[in-house]
């Protein structure tokens, strides 16, 4: 495993998930964002200990942007030769194997990163059983 | 076929060909599959099937690696105008590297993807070389306790 | 250029030979994939069959709004009782067993005209892509076993029937170097997704390469020799469609033409100079830049001539640079104050203050001063 090319700190400046005004009081009301729109609405209106409404300038640095902590991006990859692609690009991108890859095929994958040095995400789901 | 330049089939190819490989994730990635790109980036400078003269880096069957450029007074006759060498895998890397970097900038043939042509010959090197088994990482904590007394 | 290129005739067994064919003048028409792209979209469209959803359907009852007043939406409702459908909604395409919104019409416009020049043009334009190996490649064909592209093979391999089963077909297709082409659409079949596998559509498949012959001195049964193979199509040299050209709209596809559909181009096309013998009023299209490489232009004489000299020579001076501080990096110091260099070697830095005590003021000075 090759670790990932310097990068500048990686800064989140709004770590939290910005949920939807009330998500927390009603069952209903679905946590994904949805931008208040009432007319008295005190969220909207930006009022002083509301919460935060998600903005242009909460993001990230274009430099650390879809950087995972480890400093690689992700790639999705079907089969080994995905991952070939990756050959020069190991300090860049990490390999992330598709859900419906069968753990037979994954096994494959998996020894083929680790010759060509490419970090692998999920390396772990599917191959490996309880003990 | 005078009038069908390079630049003109990078314009006709960029947004779409088969050696194009997109992800639509993390801000778009393209990437090329192409075999005579050093890097596998979909680039204009980089992409084989594009320029007239190219170098494309891939393992040899038997370890090693197959170096293959492109004739470009050749280029209607495909069959005629790639040709291959083969650098064993006994060869040392140091020797390696200096007959890509031979292929690639003597007679000035693409002096500019030299390095890149040796970084993949690399890299291939790399992976070629038998890999360690990570060691197995120590129980710590309650984990330690448990096969401690089971012991 | 001053000899116009010529294209070798491959035989029937793959190896050139020394017979030429001078290069048709539809090859050398500019190359514009969006004109393809879009004359390509308008064709797609000229074999649809109309359909649509039945006249009556969601209509067939008596359905009649309550009014206001009953607590009830307006929509109308099904008339009568001792039923359940009775006072259902009905007719709305909210309802159950309703009509569908905007119910499909038969006469939607389904076919699109194309302007016949457009067409003409976009069909010189996909014939000229077809002699680029590079837009072969990239269109997905398997082109690197090929001797020569555009691949002419010899007219006596199709003389008298000699291609009308398909081993034969199959066997000449490997001689000329198509084997990879054909074999990678062998491999391609896959299940279609979706409900186009109950309507007729099950596989998707690639597209191997294209047989252009001419139907009077090739004859008509290689049609048969090759239709079994998969990908390959055929197609005579006087009826080319864009649709087979440029599938998809994607410029190069890879087309293995007989010697005489080869020569016939010319004619049906035209030279270039005169308007061409069997259509009519068609001059080939000509390119607008005359040379397309740009790395060239820039390098002519005549650029060269009007451009201004690299400014500051062979040193060019950095935009923007990392400030240094000079009190760390001796260099920038240096390139600031010279003589810190002298100062630092006679260690002026270090020398020692004097550090003798002051000596007293005479006596006078103590005097003046307390007078008064």
């Amino acid at each position: 495993m090759v670790a990932a090319k310097k990068h500048v700190a990686i800064v989140k400046k709004h770590p939290k998930r910005f949920n939807r005004h009330q998500s927390d009081r009603f069952k209903c009301v679905d946590p994904s964002w949805r931008k208040p729109k009432g007319i008295d609405n005190a969220v909207r209106r930006r009022f002083k200990g509301r919460p935060v409404m998600p903005k242009i300038g909460y993001g990230s640095n274009k430099k650390t942007r879809h950087l995972m902590p480890s400093g690689h991006k992700a790639f999705l990859v079907n089969n080994t030769r995905d991952v070939d692609i990756l050959l020069m690009h190991n300090r860049t991108y990490a390999a992330e194997i598709a859900h419906a890859v069968s753990s037979r095929k994954r096994v494959e994958i998996i020894a083929r990163a680790k010759q060509l040095g490419v970090k692998v995400t999920n390396a772990k789901a599917k191959v490996t059983t309880e003990a | 076929m005078t009038n069908v330049s390079s630049d003109l089939i990078w314009e006709i190819t960029r947004q779409n060909n088969s050696f194009l490989f997109k992800r639509r994730g993390n801000g778009g990635i393209q990437l090329s599959r192409d075999p005579l790109n050093p890097v596998n980036k979909q680039s204009r400078k980089y992409n084989g099937f594009v320029n007239e003269k190219a170098v494309g880096v891939q393992p040899a069957e038997k370890g090693g690696v197959v170096v293959t450029t492109k004739n470009a007074k050749k280029v209607n006759t495909p069959a005629a105008s790639y040709s291959t060498s083969t650098i064993g895998p006994n060869t040392s890397n140091r020797k390696t590297y200096k007959a890509i970097a031979n292929i690639t900038s003597k007679n000035s043939y693409r002096p500019d993807i030299r390095a890149e042509a040796i970084a993949r010959a690399s890299a291939i090197k790399l992976s070629q070389r038998p890999k360690k088994d990570a060691a197995e990482s120590k129980p710590r904590g309650a984990k330690a306790k448990k096969t401690e007394e089971s012991a | 250029m001053t000899t116009r290129p010529t294209v070798t005739i491959i035989g029937a067994d793959g190896s050139a030979s020394d017979a030429t064919l001078p290069l048709p003048a539809v090859f050398k028409s500019p190359i514009r994939s969006d004109i393809v792209q879009s004359v390509h979209t308008g064709m797609a469209k000229n074999k649809r069959q109309p359909y649509a959803v039945s006249e009556k359907a969601g209509h067939q009852t008596s359905a009649e709004s309550w009014g206001t007043g009953r607590a009830v939406a307006r929509i109308p409702r099904v008339s009568g009782g001792g039923t359940h459908r009775a006072g259902q909604a009905a007719f709305g395409n909210q309802c159950r067993s309703g009509r569908m919104f905007a119910p499909t019409k038969v006469w939607r416009k389904w076919h699109q005209k194309i302007n016949l020049n457009q067409k003409r043009f976009a069909t010189t334009s996909a014939l000229a892509a077809t002699s680029v190996p590079a837009l072969l490649l990239a269109r997905g064909h398997h082109v690197s076993t090929v001797p020569e592209v555009p691949l002419v093979v010899s007219s006596t391999a199709f003389a008298n029937a000699a291609i009308s089963k398909t081993t034969a077909a199959l066997a000449l297709l490997k001689a000329v170097g198509a084997g990879a082409d054909v074999n990678k659409v062998y491999g391609s079949r896959k299940l279609r997704a979706g409900k186009g596998k109950l309507r007729g559509r099950r596989y998707r498949q690639r597209r191997g390469p294209l047989v252009v012959y001419a139907p009077e001195e090739d004859g008509k049964e290689l049609v048969k020799a090759f239709r079994n193979i998969p990908g390959v199509e055929t197609c005579s040299v006087f009826a080319l469609n864009l649709l087979q050209l440029a599938p998809g709209g994607h410029l190069g596809r890879f087309v293995i033409w007989t010697s005489s559909a080869f020569g016939a181009l010319d004619k049906i096309y035209g030279d270039g100079s005169a308007p061409a013998a069997l259509k009519k009023d068609f001059l080939l299209p000509s390119n607008v830049v005359s040379n397309a490489d740009i790395g060239r232009l820039i390098n002519s004489s005549e650029v060269q001539a009007v451009v201004r000299p690299v400014k500051g020579g062979a040193q060019t001076k950095r935009a923007v640079v990392q400030k240094k501080n000079p009190l760390r990096n001796k260099q920038v110091l240096l390139r600031l104050n010279p003589y810190a260099s002298g100062y630092a070697k006679a260690h002026l830095g270090q020398e020692k203050i004097n550090t003798e005590k002051p000596k007293r003021a005479g006596e006078t000075f103590s005097t003046v001063l307390h007078e008064n």
